[in-house]
């Protein structure tokens, strides 16, 4: 196992650069470097003068070639140094310090509620097959499904405040503020809809088993059942899900922080986006890339874990 | 007795015609203003943006203009020409100070303007006051770090000279986008400017009648208290807090609930009836909006084309199908709201049939001949609509099918990002002068002609403006060569006027002296009070 996890470590490093290779060329070719667009974007009577805009382009390094300028930013990532933004010339170390505990506690406690809420409705629905409890619980994951977080947060938001009168939820004051309580409410309601149905899915292939049958015929008492013999099967298909889970979340974040005023890597991501702010976008790429990467591990890792077969299958193909 | 009762009546109604007018403030007087964005930086020196906007709260300008656009002394008390108006000698209020009582001197009039001028600093408007110093193009250019130009006299005496003359730089510079902050806190031994030296963290010393208590940057919000050794009059509101509010939809509820007060810059589709007229009211400025032809692109490089896609524009449509609920008002010349506004100024016509005729006349000849037209700005539900009914009357009129319309430049891809040949974009001027509004607009010289117009340059209307920017503001030549200026610019066709700019408050009813300038800031941030109203 030691081994296994050591060479998934060391196949990151050619990936996380060829990651950032990827996204400096894109930000560095593409969409344009941001000193240009504090002028092209600023309205009015802003001067568009190039001479100077390449005075300030060299003043801040901009106007050295391509694999200069990316050789060098990769040597100050392995210094641990992000460099500072291009636009506030504020330390990006100093952002992503700040913004991550937000982004990260907010997005794990989504996922830990998705994951317990969702099992248990999905392991609900499936022992109460085609009753209304089912059809009802099926329902609402295919509600929720089909509508997307930048639809969500609004509407929830608008509901909130205009039909029931409430304060506009806005801003952070720690995971455990009453302000957390509707963007975790919105991160959840549609990736919920998928671990509903997977776990719905798995308790139902699972009541299927001759296992089940033979413990049902001995006299299992139902708690012992599903907490014993059905729920731990199925956790192995809900948590191979949780990864993606985590792709969504991050996704989901940029959105949601914006809406309710959170100070995470979504917010920091959209800001800079917006202005080509390139040492800050590939600071949150590098984090963004590292969390996927490492969720996807630990989800590999707790298969065996999970289920003794996946480890008995693992051992028999080594 | 009758007399009496009469002269007690009369004050009785005077005084309720004052409270009328200026309604009681309340006991809370803590202004909350919603930002739209997240801001990473409060340097005074960005030249622009959304944290320029709050810039007059806390840094006093080197002079202002007030409500009734008089110049009015700030920081200097005085700026004088000599009689080439090449040189200016600017004196300092003896009273000026920063919030830990030092006093303003001359040296930090002359470090912060250079350091406004320095590329590191990214200052986007510099130009517009301090180019026409002497050594201004050798700081800008990164070749020197100081401003042979800028001579400090004295400790209250700043001598400036010009590389040509220049009868408003006194109007120029009476702006707080170039406001003289404590230099040896701003600036490192390089002669750039030191990181966050703006923050509270720092110990920052203001000039302004508020100072900042805190700055949470990755949170988004600013705190500001009032400074009590301004050196103006003494603030109304005993707090400031700027919160970044990035959602429009969010904002304006907190706006409604009373959560918030007022807002840097918001655009919605249904702001009046979300938030009254009131919200988005305001005086007219001297600014105006238009679609701009890039003259370096195909196929804007062909006057006739240019005729033909103005003539096919009904004026009076366009500004309804922008603003169908109003109020607008509608664009012809490039000049507004300044003496100079030229009456004899021939508006474009639409004229279909004209339009047709000059396409024909065109190398074109047919629309299918012409390569696809680009817009870039359409950026706000209004513009779209703008753009949309334009498009829609290329098509009718002259069968122009091929039309694309993005908000920015960068969401064109790579070879269409060359090619765009309209930019829906604003141009106005900061001191009420015509000369300066044109110099700005269609110089060959201003960032409009360089961007908007792709490069676009007439001598004579180089050579009348430039001639007219040294007459004096009271020689009624320089009106005339101004206006002869904008007359050749206007039978070049390369523009469809769409409407000028009024300065919105953005603040809701309960919040008083809001009155803003042409910088978007706040005129005298001293007078901003909350009145009772908020309570109801």
């Amino acid at each position: 196992m030691g081994r296994y996890v050591l060479n998934r470590l060391l196949r990151w490093i050619p990936s996380v650069l060829f990651i950032l290779l990827i996204v400096y060329a894109l930000v560095f070719f593409g969409a344009g470097d941001p000193i240009k667009l504090i002028f092209l974007q600023a309205p009015g009577d802003v001067a568009y003068d190039p001479v100077r805009i390449e005075a300030i382009r060299e003043a801040s390094g901009l106007n050295r070639p391509f694999l200069v300028q990316f050789s060098d930013y990769v040597i100050h990532i392995l210094k641990g140094d992000f460099g500072n933004s291009l636009v506030s010339g504020r330390s990006v170390n100093e952002m992503i310090k700040a913004a991550v505990p937000v982004t990260f506690s907010l997005g794990l406690s989504a996922i830990a509620i998705i994951a317990v809420i969702g099992t248990i409705l999905g392991a609900i629905a499936a022992l109460n097959q085609n009753r209304w409890i089912d059809n009802l619980i099926v329902g609402f994951a295919q509600f929720t499904w089909g509508i997307p977080v930048f639809v969500a947060g609004p509407l929830i938001i608008v509901f909130l405040v205009l039909v029931l009168k409430m304060d506009v939820p806005f801003g952070w004051g720690g995971l455990f503020s009453p302000k957390v309580i509707v963007p975790l409410i919105v991160m959840g309601l549609n990736p919920m809809a998928i671990i509903i149905r997977q776990a719905r899915a798995g308790v139902l292939e699972v009541l299927s088993e001759d296992y089940i049958r033979t413990a049902r015929s001995k006299g299992l008492p139902t708690k012992t059942l599903v907490f014993r013999h059905i729920l731990r099967p199925v956790l192995t298909p809900v948590v191979s899900q949780t990864g993606l889970l985590v792709i969504g979340a991050l996704n989901n974040s940029i959105l949601i922080e914006k809406v309710f005023g959170l100070p995470g890597l979504g917010r920091l991501t959209e800001n800079a986006i917006t202005r080509s702010d390139y040492p800050i976008i590939l600071a949150i790429v590098l984090i963004f890339s590292f969390v996927v990467m490492t969720s996807n591990l630990l989800v590999d890792i707790s298969y065996p874990l999970l289920d003794p077969r996946a480890a008995s299958k693992k051992k028999g193909e080594d | 007795m009758k007399r009496t009762i009469l002269l007690a009546m009369c004050v009785l109604v005077a005084a309720g015609t004052a409270f009328a007018a200026n309604p009681l403030p309340a006991k809370d007087q803590v202004l909350n203003i919603a930002q739209p964005e997240l801001s990473q930086t409060w340097s005074p020196f960005l030249g622009g943006g959304h944290v320029a906007r709050w810039q007059s709260l806390w840094w006093a300008a080197p002079m202002y203009f007030d409500k009734e656009g008089k110049l009015q002394p700030y920081v200097l008390s005085k700026a004088v020409a000599d009689s080439t108006f090449k040189t200016w000698t600017l004196t300092i209020d003896p009273k000026a100070c920063f919030s830990d009582g030092s006093p303003i001197t001359a040296e930090d009039v002359k470090g912060s303007w250079e350091l406004c001028a320095v590329p590191s600093t990214k200052h986007a408007r510099v130009d517009l006051f301090l180019s026409g110093v002497v050594g201004y193009n050798e700081v800008i250019t990164g070749k020197s770090k100081f401003m042979s130009g800028i001579v400090v006299k004295d400790k209250s005496t700043v001598v400036v000279t010009l590389s040509a003359p220049d009868p408003i730089f006194n109007q120029k510079i009476a702006t707080a986008m170039i406001p003289p902050v404590k230099i040896s806190q701003a600036r490192d031994a390089n002669g750039e400017q030191k990181q966050e030296w703006w923050h509270p963290k720092n110990k920052v010393v203001v000039s302004g009648p508020f100072m900042p208590q805190s700055m949470d940057l990755d949170q988004g919000i600013v705190v500001f208290v009032p400074n009590p050794k301004f050196f103006g009059p003494k603030p109304k509101l005993s707090k400031i807090v700027v919160t970044s509010v990035v959602d429009p939809a969010v904002a304006t509820l907190m706006l409604q609930q009373g959560k918030m007060d007022a807002h840097t810059e918001l655009i919605t589709p249904t702001i009046i009836e979300d938030l009254g007229a009131d919200f988005v009211s305001g005086p007219a400025t001297a600014k105006g909006q238009h679609f701009w032809f890039g003259v370096d692109k195909a196929p804007m490089d062909d006057i006739n084309v240019r005729k033909a896609l103005v003539m096919a524009i009904n004026p009076a449509d366009l500004a309804k199908a922008a603003f169908p609920d109003g109020p607008y008002q509608l664009a012809t010349q490039i000049l507004n709201k300044v003496a100079g506004v030229d009456p004899a100024y021939e508006n474009y016509k639409y004229d279909p049939e004209g339009a047709k005729k000059a396409l024909a006349a065109s190398k074109y000849k047919e629309a299918k001949n012409l390569p696809k037209i680009m817009f870039v700005g359409i950026s706000t539900p209004t513009h779209e609509a703008a753009a949309q009914y334009i498009a829609e009357q290329w098509r009718q009129v002259l069968g122009i099918t091929a039309v694309e319309m993005k908000s920015a430049i960068d969401t064109y891809s790579g070879p269409d990002q060359k090619n765009i040949q309209i930019w829906r974009d604003d141009v106005g001027t900061r001191v009420p002068d015509a000369v300066s509004y044109l110099v700005g607009s269609i110089h060959s010289s201003s960032g409009n002609a360089k961007k908007c117009l792709g490069g676009w340059k007439n001598a004579e209307v180089d050579r009348l403006l430039e001639l007219a920017s040294t007459k004096a503001v009271d020689n009624p030549d320089r009106i005339k060569l101004a206006q002869q200026a904008q007359k050749i610019f206007r039978d070049q066709y390369l523009y469809i006027p769409y409407y000028y700019d009024i300065m919105s408050k953005w603040a809701m009813p309960w919040v008083m002296g809001m009155e803003k300038n042409d910088d978007w800031q706040v005129i005298e941030p001293w007078n901003i009070y909350i009145t009772d109203a908020k309570k109801k």
